[in-house]
């Protein structure tokens, strides 16, 4: 149990490509630390400095306020999971998680203790002796964590632990992964390139792009506040609407203009935008596909389209529809509260009308695409 | 089209965009793509250039960089750093870190020793390579006169690039134990501690421990390999032969670039060098061509007919033609080449069965440049070389995915095309690199050569530069018959070797520049 | 007519060109297994100790393995087998060593140390036979102490050759490093407890090749023994049976020594083919 800090860290690689630039983070003890982004973004690669398989070119980690720049990795105290589960391919699953305990020469009556101990919270007590070809991913998978487990080490390290993992398994094993942490209780930094991983399992998201962190965050914060136009895209699924608008103002309320539709910016978010001083002209709108509503002609603020392609997702519907001047929207509605007829009105090449409430409404700089009200 | 419109046509070839390329005929396509392959040779041969500029500027730089950095680390340092620029592993040892201060101390001293007890000694002779030759002398004991040995310029040569060898091992451990004191010095400002001997011996199993895996497999690499080579290209420069031994008749000498003007001057007085070259290696070239893909294509197409679906028994027909790797290829190639000799069974047997009447003298036909001899060792290399490819391709036939096979057939591809379209594609991208490997590597075929002919038939026309050559003689048995031959011209052999270097290196070169399809290593990591 | 060609089965048209195949292999097959069937029938022959213009012997028996017993073959073949296991031993560790370091390890000079071997492979070796043979006996290491001196130049570069090794080790993936170093192992440790484990193949492959080799050098081996015999290596004294002053009483000796050569490096081959096999596929898919 320990606190990780890392201060200005960098990598740079042989070829002179920087990797992750300035990289500034605290993260308190038996915190759940999640860092996401698209690949190549540098995640794994700053979990690895964490570790010790990368060298790091600049800055600092500290664990447990300890400088472990120049620590091996198996000096620093930390357990990890693979993403490839990296289980010693001629070894039982009792001695692949018994390995560690073995080379601190822990007398085996304890490494029977603390193996079958571990063994039992993930349900692997009957694969003990297998080898691990003869296990499915998702067993492989808990014994890689049964490993990283029986250490009691400070902090948890996991890489992109479930992509190697079918969808129905990966939401198990995410529901596991968030047990073992009420059961370990210890500091946990994992990394992935699903934004619904981090969302449910995170204290904390930092949201990565190019090596640069975009924000960071709790959920809520990351998905009501977004930064900037990256993370509000980043995160939520289907992703966010965008659409270039004007954001004017008139009698002190701010209105905004989408396909000819004027919208008032109405609520809590009209206010910070007036005690901002934002400024009026060219914006970029972002609204949430769950955020968009359907309507009727003739409501205010009803703006017409037609659904080009219905999906029916059971408990929702995702209607792409186009707008009369072609922008293509995403729109999420539930499908309790709508009868047989309703859904028909739906279908394919129907049209309808959608509106949508100032407090959803995202504005970016569309220079530097910064959220307005950061 | 008048000529000069051509030619600048020619050199200023015009780049199609990729929906231009798609508009062209298929033969345009093909000259199209040729064109910029050999386009392409001069390109790469620039950049090999270029590269070698740039490799020796970034030396310079260095270079620069380490003097500089050295004044800096004098100006800046304690004197327990001054100190180390004399005696080395000093400012380790006055910082507690005895083992490795130490070891500086001892690689120098060892250094000092030598030099002064044999070093300098062969160092002060490497230009002249020794004074004194073996000379009659009045012996007063026996009242006669007898030979006493001087200078030894083989011994000479060897220990003197030996002794260079140590020189620079001593300006890069100077350089290092410098570099310590300055990391030292840094590492006590920022108030940590430094690193104790056990630490230095743990992490010669840690994270140093590719020092410990590479210190003797490189050791052996540099005594067994480097340093022969070193000496051997010397060598080309001296006049070292079976009458200049160094020791025992007379002692040899630098020659300078004399041995080059023999081998390559097309008009050299009495014999001619460079023609009996051109031939040789004329004919390398052609054997390793023939060689390298008679037994590709006929390795590939063995290894589908065995992997075919519905032939049974592959094992078996894999292990008969196997046997050929297991036999030592001395015994294989000897008996096969005495089974073809004039009094031989082959022979025997078709006279046997009436088919000839005379015995067909199949290493000693010098028509047509021994043809019959060329053809044959062509062709009894396929019977060695097959089994390796027919391994490999096996191999790589069972990695092609099945799913391309079957949406060929889907696309009505037949039998032929579907080797041409996907089979022949696939294995020439994965075996680009070996192809080139196997190429280079039958240019230096010494053994198929050597015991198969012996490089017979004799070229009369050739011969006499360099004792006697034959038509199926290589570069390589070429060199080897010329250090065994009765004057032992070393200093030739060492210029062949070189030269036949040079061939393999810019050939290597050209294709490593000039495939597309010759991969970084680390694509297969 | 067309129609019926479409229609002809998939089974018939197989059936056909299987047939070709079999017909194919069976001639490829009975060439290549010729020359081991006359040597094996010519060590037996005892009518005549010269090559002569027929394969069955007219007259049976072991005279040229009683020969071969009685001869300084025994020696060499000594000589031989103890060259070839001496240096499978040490050349696996040579190889092995440079091979996992080359693929595990980044480090400063690594890719100019690659650059530097792959280069020195251009020169042809031949080149440097005199100088080893020099150096050799300035050691005192050749005629009667060849087999030392043999051993020594065989190991002492063999680490050139780790191609195929380092694509072995290339394929194993670095995560199983990745996992044991965090698990607290050694860089050593790693290599002992989780890599070599799973190099079986190509450790076997690497022996094997390395026992081989000797079995057929008589170049280099020639040289160091220098007409002294109990230095000599089969290959050697062999060669020198088939010098046109020994052909006439040697040649058939030659095939049963050749017989008694091929058979134990023959079996060793064929009972771990498969890893042999399997190097050679990865070598060269490796480049």
């Amino acid at each position: 149990m320990a606190s990780v800090k890392l201060t200005k860290v960098k990598k740079v690689y042989d070829n002179k490509v920087v990797a992750v630039h300035d990289f500034d983070l605290d993260i308190k003890d038996k915190e759940f630390v999640v860092f996401v982004g698209p690949s190549g973004c540098g995640k794994s690669t700053t979990l690895r400095m964490i570790a010790g398989l990368e060298e790091i070119s600049d800055g600092t980690v500290e664990i447990d306020g300890e400088v472990v720049n120049d620590l091996q990795p198996k000096d620093r105290n930390i357990a990890m999971v693979f993403q490839n589960y990296a289980l010693y391919p001629r070894m039982t699953v009792f001695d692949n998680i018994a390995f560690s305990l073995r080379l601190q020469k822990v007398p085996e009556d304890v490494i029977y203790e603390k193996v079958t101990h571990a063994a039992e919270i993930l349900g692997i007590t009957d694969y003990l002796l297998r080898k691990p070809r003869a296990l499915s991913g998702g067993q492989r998978q808990r014994v890689a964590i049964g490993r990283a487990m029986v250490r009691d080490s400070k902090v948890f390290l996991m890489d992109e632990p479930l992509s190697n993992l079918d969808a129905k398994l990966r939401n198990q094993m995410r529901a596991e992964i968030i047990l073992l942490r009420q059961k370990l209780d210890t500091t946990f930094i994992y990394v992935t390139h699903d934004q619904t991983e981090a969302m449910t399992l995170g204290d904390r998201i930092v949201i990565m792009k190019d090596g640069y962190i975009q924000q960071v965050g709790t959920p809520t914060e990351v998905f009501d506040m977004p930064k900037n136009l990256f993370v509000g895209e980043f995160i939520g699924a289907p992703k966010m609407n965008v659409m270039r608008t004007e954001l004017s103002r008139e009698n002190g309320k701010f209105f905004v203009k989408p396909f000819g539709v004027k919208l008032e910016v109405d609520g809590a978010k009209g206010e910070a935008l007036a005690a901002k001083h934002a400024p009026t002209g060219g914006v970029i709108l972002g609204v949430r596909p769950e955020h968009i509503q359907l309507t009727t002609a003739g409501a205010p603020g009803a703006i017409p389209c037609t659904v080009e392609v219905n999906e029916m997702m059971g408990s929702e519907l995702h209607l792409h529809v186009v707008t009369e001047d072609g922008t293509r929207l995403i729109v999420r509605t539930p499908t309790v509260d709508l009868d047989a007829a309703q859904r028909d009105a739906l279908s394919n090449g129907s049209r309808l009308y959608v509106t949508f409430r100032g407090k959803v409404m995202h504005f970016f700089d569309p220079a530097t695409e910064e959220n307005l009200l950061n | 089209m008048a000529p000069t419109a051509f030619l600048q046509r020619g050199f200023h070839m015009k780049k199609y965009s990729d929906l231009e390329y798609l508009r062209l005929s298929k033969g345009q396509k093909f000259a199209y793509r040729l064109a910029s392959f050999f386009g392409g040779i001069p390109q790469a041969l620039l950049g090999l250039l270029l590269g070698i500029g740039r490799f020796f500027k970034k030396i310079g730089q260095g270079i620069g960089g380490e003097v500089a950095d050295l004044v800096l680390t004098f100006k800046n340092g304690d004197w327990k750093t001054r100190i180390s620029y004399l005696v080395m592993g000093f400012g380790s040892m006055a910082r507690g870190q005895i083992l490795r201060g130490l070891l500086f101390l001892l690689f120098e001293a060892v250094f000092i020793f030598y030099m002064i007890f044999a070093g300098g000694h062969w160092l002060s002779m490497l230009p002249s390579l020794g004074k004194i030759g073996p000379h009659e002398e009045y012996n007063p004991v026996l009242d006669a006169y007898t030979t006493v040995y001087g200078d030894n310029s083989f011994k000479i040569l060897l220990y003197g690039v030996l002794t260079i060898f140590f020189i620079i091992a001593l300006i890069f451990t100077w350089r290092v134990n410098i570099k310590q004191n300055k990391i030292s010095e840094q590492i006590l400002r920022s108030g940590k501690k430094l690193k104790s001997g056990k630490d230095d011996l743990r992490s010669l199993v840690d994270d140093q421990f590719h020092k410990t895996l590479l210190a003797l497999p490189l050791t052996g690499i540099l005594i067994f390999t480097v340093l022969p080579i070193v000496f051997m290209i010397l060598v080309a420069f001296t006049n070292y032969d079976g009458t200049h031994d160094g020791y025992n008749n007379s002692l040899f000498s630098w020659v300078g670039l004399d041995n080059f003007r023999t081998m390559l001057s097309w008009s050299g007085s009495g014999v001619n060098y460079s023609a009996t070259f051109g031939e040789i290696l004329t004919w390398t070239l052609i054997w390793a061509f023939f060689a390298t893909f008679t037994n590709y294509f006929l390795g590939m197409f063995v290894a589908m007919m065995i992997n075919k679906k519905g032939i049974r028994l592959k094992k078996a027909w894999r292990t008969i033609l196997v046997l050929t790797i297991a036999i030592p290829q001395f015994i294989s190639l000897l008996y096969v080449s005495k089974m073809f000799a004039k009094n031989g069974i082959v022979n025997g047997i078709l006279m046997d069965l009436g088919w000839i009447k005379t015995a067909i003298d199949f290493w000693g036909s010098t028509a047509h440049s021994g043809l019959l001899a060329r053809v044959m060792v062509i062709v009894i290399n396929i019977w060695i070389g097959i089994p390796y490819l027919m391994l490999i391709a096996t191999g790589i036939l069972m990695n092609i995915p099945q799913d391309l096979y079957e949406s060929s057939r889907i696309d009505g591809a037949n039998a032929w095309q579907q080797f041409s379209k996907i089979t022949l594609p696939y294995m020439l991208f994965i075996t680009g690199p070996y192809l080139l490997t196997s190429f280079t590597g039958n240019m230096n075929n010494f053994n198929v050569i050597y015991l198969l002919t012996g490089g017979a038939p004799t070229n009369a026309a050739a011969s006499g530069a360099a004792g006697s050559v034959g038509f199926t003689d290589l570069l390589i048995t070429w060199l080897f018959k010329i250090t065994t031959g009765p004057d032992s011209q070393y200093y030739l052999a060492s210029v062949v070797g070189i030269l036949v270097f040079v061939v393999v290196a810019v050939i290597s070169l050209i294709v490593y520049n000039v495939l597309p399809s010759i991969k970084n290593e680390e694509d297969f990591q | 007519m067309n129609n019926q060609k479409r229609h002809m089965g998939l089974k018939a048209s197989a059936r056909i060109s299987n047939t070709i195949i079999y017909v194919l292999l069976v001639v490829i097959s009975v060439v290549w297994l010729i020359p081991f069937i006359c040597i094996v029938l010519q060590s037996f022959r005892v009518e005549n100790t010269w090559q002569v213009g027929y394969v069955i012997p007219q007259k049976w028996g072991w005279d040229n393995y009683i020969a071969l017993w009685n001869s300084d073959f025994k020696r060499r073949y000594l000589n031989t087998f103890i060259i070839a296991l001496v240096t499978a031993a040490l050349q696996t560790v040579f190889v092995l060593c440079m091979s996992y370091t080359l693929s595990r390890f980044r480090f400063k000079l690594r890719a100019g140390l690659m650059r530097f071997m792959l280069i020195l492979g251009m020169f042809p070796g031949m080149l440097t036979m005199i100088i080893l043979y020099r150096v050799l006996k300035d050691l005192g290491l050749t005629q009667a102490n060849a087999v030392p001196g043999l051993i020594l130049v065989y190991v002492a570069s063999s680490a050139m050759g780790y191609y195929v090794s380092k694509g072995f080790f290339d394929t194993i993936p670095k995560s199983l490093d990745e996992a044991a170093r965090v698990d607290g192992a050694t860089r050593a440790q790693v290599l002992w407890k989780i890599i070599l484990p799973l190099a079986k193949p190509i450790v076997i492959y690497t022996i094997l090749t390395a026992f081989m080799g000797p079995w057929g050098d008589f170049v280099f081996a020639r040289y160091v023994s220098f007409g002294t015999s109990s230095g000599m290596n089969v290959a050697v004294g062999m060669y020198n049976w088939l010098n046109l002053d020994q052909i006439g009483q040697r040649y058939t000796m030659f095939c049963a020594g050749g017989v008694v050569v091929a058979i134990p490096v023959t079996i060793l081959f064929m009972c771990l083919q498969r890893y042999y096999v399997e190097g050679v596929t990865g070598g060269a898919v490796k480049g």
